[in-house]
């Protein structure tokens, strides 16, 4: 069997890895309430925190379920597992450096999948649960694009009459809370998902967890799901406090009404992707959602970059991060 | 000509193009009319695009 110190220390690694999730991705969450000052800074990442640790009791853990299965749990080991996190850290931190656009979530699963093929060929790969990972890769981007450009056209139709623009201003500026909070929601359930999968994976690998729990994913053990959110809603607050300080300069002004169409088309599509177990990138889906609510204005509007760095992203990440992992599992085997 | 129209027809062509690849899982509720309705809904929107375009294009009397 193997020693526990050696899961603690692949099991923290997993956590620091969903903790670095939720520090990158609380931009996404708190960015317009922020930039149209409904809340203090302070206020909004402990806002958005607070839902991303509670989501664990609005979604199931599909999502978990699904990443454990993307290698055969038969051929899981503690050497892999680091292996496939190693590889997504060090691909992250790579094109972090490089400039290049990368997503966590993909990393991860291009991480297992590259230290799976290492060790035992491509026959273990989960191939349905990888192609409908796949598949959402472009259509989660697309959905919310879909769904932003629907309610904020819809929406404009409805208040476009109103004469009392501050009136719906203050409106919208509530609103932004449930969006916000939505969007919240969805992210936490969606990417600290990933994480438990991972640990879960590990455990029934190391013969410390019942193969069972990936027959009904909510019968995995409280303190996985517990920790997982814990990490990825102090990461969230942590890199809240960071966007404080560049907050005021960098983000471009927002209007409160494309801001909760952009966050709760997200949020949808969000919900929609945990409820069905498919892993999705939350940055992704709300750079589309977002574009969907700029182009609803004029296509000019959208900057087109970084919508065609997230087409790279899509195209890199999963084999750029499989492939460091491969490099490091042979690393790992021959220190083993 | 209008852009957003194309953007619309591009990711209605995308999206239709990855309808077969939408795996069924055995037990589980089938997801294929997730891209089904992703291709209306963008033809959909492609055409009131176009439409709206056409309009405020057109010339007034």
């Amino acid at each position: 069997m193997t020693p526990l110190w050696l899961i603690v220390i692949v099991v923290a690694i997993a956590l620091i890895f969903d903790f670095a999730n939720g520090f990158h991705d609380a931009a996404n969450s708190i960015a317009t309430i922020v930039a149209t000052r409904v809340l203090k800074p302070w206020q909004a990442v402990i806002w958005a925190a607070f839902w991303n640790f509670v989501s664990f009791l609005l979604l199931p853990l599909e999502v978990a379920n699904a990443i454990a299965k993307i290698v055969s749990t038969d051929v899981i080991s503690i050497g892999l597992v680091f292996a496939g996190l190693t590889g997504a850290v060090f691909w992250n931190v790579l094109t972090a450096w490089m400039g290049l656009p990368s997503s966590s979530s993909h990393a991860l699963i291009g991480g297992m999948i590259g230290a799976g093929v290492a060790k035992a060929g491509g026959h273990v790969v989960g191939l349905k649960g990888l192609q409908k990972t796949a598949v959402f890769i472009i259509y989660s981007p697309l959905i919310g694009l879909l769904l932003a450009f629907s309610l904020i056209v819809l929406v404009s139709w409805l208040v476009h009459r109103i004469k009392a623009k501050r009136t719906v201003n203050r409106t919208f500026r509530g609103l932004q809370l449930v969006s916000a909070a939505a969007f919240s929601v969805g992210h936490g359930a969606n990417d600290a998902q990933k994480t438990m999968g991972i640990i879960a994976a590990l455990l029934i690998g190391a013969g410390r967890l019942s193969g069972d729990v990936l027959k009904d994913p909510e019968t995995l053990p409280l303190w996985i799901v517990l920790s997982c959110h814990a990490a990825i809603a102090l990461g969230t607050m942590f890199g809240g406090w960071k966007i404080v300080k560049t907050m005021g300069t960098k983000l471009t002004r927002l209007e409160p009404m494309g801001g909760v169409c952009a966050e709760s088309a997200a949020a949808a599509t969000l919900f929609f992707a945990s409820h069905n177990g498919i892993p999705v990138s939350t940055t992704h889906t709300i750079t589309g959602a977002i574009v969907g609510v700029g182009s609803a204005n004029r296509m000019s509007a959208v900057r087109w970059n970084v919508a065609r760095r997230v087409v790279w992203a899509w195209v890199l990440t999963i084999p750029g991060a499989a492939a460091v992992s491969v490099l490091t599992y042979w690393v790992v085997e021959v220190f083993n | 000509m209008d852009r957003r129209a194309v953007f619309f027809v591009i990711a209605a062509v995308v999206s239709l193009a990855l309808v077969p690849a939408i795996p069924h899982e055995a037990g589980k509720p089938s997801i294929t009319w997730v891209g089904w309705t992703m291709v209306v809904a963008f033809l959909l929107l492609a055409v009131l695009s176009w439409l709206d375009h056409r309009s405020r294009h057109s010339e007034r009397p």
